[in-house]
């Protein structure tokens, strides 16, 4: 019975169904993770310009502060049109950092490059705004101390 | 793909015309720019970059139907155009659309994403076109188009509500703010006015 369903589908939107299978997959773990780190969490950010997967508000505790928003857009597939969708969209719904999440070290690299191979005359930097990563590398990243972290504990300094 | 051919050879032609090195389906890392014309403004100065995108109407990646159906192109095709422009350092990205209807759409629909307040100012940058266009593209806001219109709206608006506020009082306040004079003219109308007809007409004889 469940085979026949599955067969009903067209080449497309069998296609469909997997892209969202595999970007609720990716994610996952990133709403777990931006909940016990005590974030709000966002699902489907969406001002107007399309949806950002998982938006991460951090609030600096200060009402004249304004709150910090992290998106992550997940990628099945690389092209550059992909790219410069989820860029479009994290920026016009005014998010403050963008995080590509793909399912594979091989597509990380494959985006980054796209990302720095921008020509010198653009006026943006996508280098300063995008991160790339897989859910496990920020995972097993969880807990280990960036460089300027560790050398001001050495040095005595008090982090704030 | 007829009309997509005959929208770039206007384009070429425009910019050779002007004295410009136009590029034709130009790649810089970020997916393909239809036309682009080199503006040498001056020798001391770097070029500056116009790019033309031509936006069609089908859904490529979702096996959709044509969004030009109904003169509407969607905002993702939209944002993709105009950020494939940015991202191959382009000065200014134009969307070319197939006709008036569908350009002003494309316009409009920049402005609006622009108007949420983001770091890029998305209308500064890019804009809708279509090949005959000869007119300027640039979208002027009503207040700008018809000052006058909207002096004469709000004198109306005044008029009225001052017309309101002077025949809707509740009645004992208009009974408070009325002279003695006031008052005995009032009620000598309400008297002549308020009588049987054929009384009235035995008084006045």
């Amino acid at each position: 019975m469940s085979q026949q369903g599955e067969n009903s589908y067209s080449e497309p939107e069998r296609r469909a169904q997997e892209r969202l299978q595999s970007i609720d997959t990716l994610k996952a773990p990133i709403i777990q993770m931006g909940r016990d780190m005590g974030y709000e969490v966002i699902e489907n950010h969406d001002l107007g310009a399309g949806p950002v997967h998982i938006t991460w508000v951090f609030k600096p505790g200060s009402e004249s502060l304004p709150d910090m928003r992290l998106g992550f857009i997940c990628l099945t597939e690389f092209s550059n049109s992909s790219i410069n969708e989820g860029v479009a969209r994290a920026m016009l719904n005014l998010i403050d950092k963008l995080v590509f999440v793909v399912p594979t070290e091989t597509m990380t690299k494959e985006i980054k490059d796209a990302i720095e191979s921008m020509p010198d005359s653009s006026i943006l930097q996508l280098r300063k705004y995008v991160t790339v990563l897989t859910p496990s590398t920020l995972v097993s990243k969880q807990g280990i101390r960036g460089a300027r972290e560790r050398e001001s504990s050495e040095t005595g300094g008090e982090v704030i | 793909m007829a009309a997509q051919n005959m929208n770039l050879e206007r384009l070429i032609e425009a910019g050779e015309e002007k004295g410009f090195e136009v590029e034709q389906n130009a790649e810089y890392g970020a997916g393909p720019v239809d036309v682009v014309w080199n503006i040498n403004v001056h020798r001391a100065l770097p070029n500056v970059k116009f790019g033309f995108i031509v936006l069609g109407g089908e859904e490529e990646q979702q096996g959709g139907s044509k969004d030009t159906d109904d003169n509407q192109l969607s905002l993702r095709k939209i944002e993709e155009a105009t950020f494939r422009g940015i991202r191959s350092g382009l000065d200014k990205v134009y969307l070319v659309t197939e006709n008036e209807e569908m350009a002003k759409s494309v316009s409009g629909k920049i402005e609006w994403l622009a108007s949420h307040g983001s770091l890029i100012r998305l209308d500064a940058i890019s804009l809708g076109l279509y090949p005959d266009q000869q007119e300027s593209s640039v979208i002027i806001p009503s207040q700008k188009r018809v000052p006058e219109g909207e002096k004469i709206r709000k004198e109306k608006e005044r008029e009225r509500e001052e017309k309101f506020d002077r025949y809707n009082r509740p009645q004992g306040e208009r009974r408070d703010k009325e002279s003695e004079e006031e008052k005995m003219e009032r009620e000598l109308k309400f008297d002549e006015n308020s009588r049987p007809k054929g009384q009235k007409k035995a008084l006045g004889d």
